[in-house]
């Protein structure tokens, strides 16, 4: 019984701006080691519901579990916490302009964590060798390419060892020759187990490492099903009308 | 013969105490204004909409007041409800105040400066409000705005001049002291107006090493 308590689940997931819905009742259940894909036109909710998990929107409605345990309480050090449980990672990498590659993955570790700084420089090592990046941990932000900035970021998500990772568009704003690297990190942590949920437009990419596409539409999810199902034999006519234009347009898993 | 006896060791040394009283004014002033700029600055960006409101309350009343009113309420008005400032005191208040005030415009742009996807990692990696200011926004806000609050401690330096209005005998006391004794003002004004260039130019080239020591690559400085 205890294998099946999925390690996130969502429910009834509802964000209003004004009289604008971006959010109507999107549930979604992620068990460990599960990568879901959430795929769907630009605008339709992606961003929001992944920002809605972390609570960096704080949705309208909506219950969360994290581990069985439902986050009842979204503020102070409960949330903290809890963010530090969840991984993010954005489109634009969003790393800190000021500080080095190391710094940036250190300074959570010792400011949030409260980790000595000597215990948090090894860890940012680490996870900066993970990435293939030791020999750029000394460069700032404004001096790496946009594939080396996303790996800080990964790495700096990682060190915090959460049990979720959130992917908003982790390869959206990178240029063509610069995504494979940032995809090959995303498959390692795949293999390594780590649980996930990612937006994307690669939809080759999705289908080759995702267990599950879910298809966002206006704020709902329309339909959710193993790659095969909704790339090929999707049962809402939206969904086919996606697929096959994104398809064209990102190419198939071998992208 | 009387233009060589102008400069005297008295008044020399009458204008050296000067300077000396208008270099302890400005320096805890510099400071004082510098911190309160950031708190009022961080307040009116990231307070909640009561908070930011007391802020800018703030910020009117004290850039909007002029200085001198504002250095003559600390000094004659205080004494009043029975409480009574030194000189120096009231002098080193008044301007801290001000220039905060004129200071928070500064760090308050530079803060919006601070692109709002930083913010966002910041709190998804579970730093709370205030953790995230000092260790994320401040620091690169403070970067953005070390020029503008440069040329406001510049400003500083000259309206220090004020202080001798409230019976703070600083470098401008001195001078008109000296210049009502000899009755060479353009000689002594002349004198003044240059020590208080060598102030602002020694603390411009303060500043621009500041600058330059706190660069980073991204934050790119012109000139």
């Amino acid at each position: 019984m205890a294998d099946t308590i999925p390690i996130l689940r969502i429910e009834q997931m509802t964000k209003r701006y004004g009289d604008k819905e971006v959010l109507k009742n999107a549930s979604l259940s992620i068990n460990k080691g599960e990568l879901k894909v959430l795929i769907g036109p630009s605008g339709g909710g992606k961003s929001t519901l992944l920002q809605c998990i972390n609570f960096l929107i704080k949705p309208d409605k909506g219950r969360i579990w994290l581990d069985g345990e439902e986050i009842l309480r979204a503020k102070g050090k409960a949330l903290y916490d809890y963010r530090q449980k969840v991984g993010m990672i954005f489109q634009d990498f969003n790393l800190f302009d000021h500080l080095t590659a190391l710094h940036n993955v250190e300074i959570a570790l010792v400011r949030v964590k409260g980790l000595n700084k000597g215990e948090a420089r090894d860890r940012a090592v680490l996870e900066l060798g993970r990435v293939g990046l030791t020999e750029y941990m000394h460069q700032y932000p404004a001096e790496l390419s946009g594939g080396q900035k996303q790996r800080v970021s990964i790495a700096r998500a990682l060190a915090m060892d959460p049990e979720i990772m959130l992917l908003d568009e982790p390869t959206s704003a990178l240029d063509p020759e610069l995504i494979s690297e940032v995809l090959d990190v995303i498959r390692t942590l795949r293999s390594n187990g780590m649980t996930m949920i990612m937006s994307t437009h690669h939809i080759g990419f999705a289908s080759e490492v995702a267990d599950e596409l879910v298809f966002l539409e206006d704020g709902s999810i329309v339909e959710t099903g193993s790659p095969v199902k909704i790339l090929y034999q999707a049962e809402c006519t939206r969904t086919r009308e996606f697929c096959s234009k994104i398809t064209e347009m990102y190419g198939n898993a071998s992208s | 013969m009387r233009e060589l006896f102008f400069f005297q060791p008295d008044i020399v040394s009458a204008l050296a105490s000067g300077l000396w009283i208008s270099v302890q004014l400005i320096i805890p002033s510099a400071l004082l204004g510098i911190i309160i700029g950031v708190t009022i600055g961080a307040l009116r960006v990231y307070g909640t909409p009561s908070i930011k409101a007391m802020a800018n309350g703030f910020v009117l009343i004290f850039r909007g007041f002029p200085l001198v009113v504002q250095l003559f309420i600390w000094y004659f008005g205080l004494p009043y409800i029975g409480i009574y400032l030194s000189p120096f005191v009231a002098a080193v208040v008044g301007f801290s105040l001000c220039s905060g005030a004129y200071q928070s415009e500064y760090v308050r742009g530079a803060f919006l400066s601070v692109k709002t996807g930083q913010t966002l990692a910041a709190r998804a990696l579970g730093f709370s409000q205030i953790k995230m200011i000092l260790f994320v926004t401040l620091p690169q806000a403070f970067r953005r705005a070390l020029p503008g609050c440069g040329n406001e401690i510049i400003y500083l330096i000259k309206y220090s001049s004020l202080a001798y209005m409230i019976t703070c005998i600083e470098l401008t006391g001195q001078g008109k002291i000296i210049a009502s004794d000899s009755f060479r003002y353009t000689e002594t004004f002349m004198v003044i107006g240059a020590l208080y260039l060598i102030l602002t130019t020694v603390a411009a080239w303060l500043l621009r090493r500041l600058e330059t020591r706190l660069h980073i690559p991204g934050f790119e400085q012109y000139g």
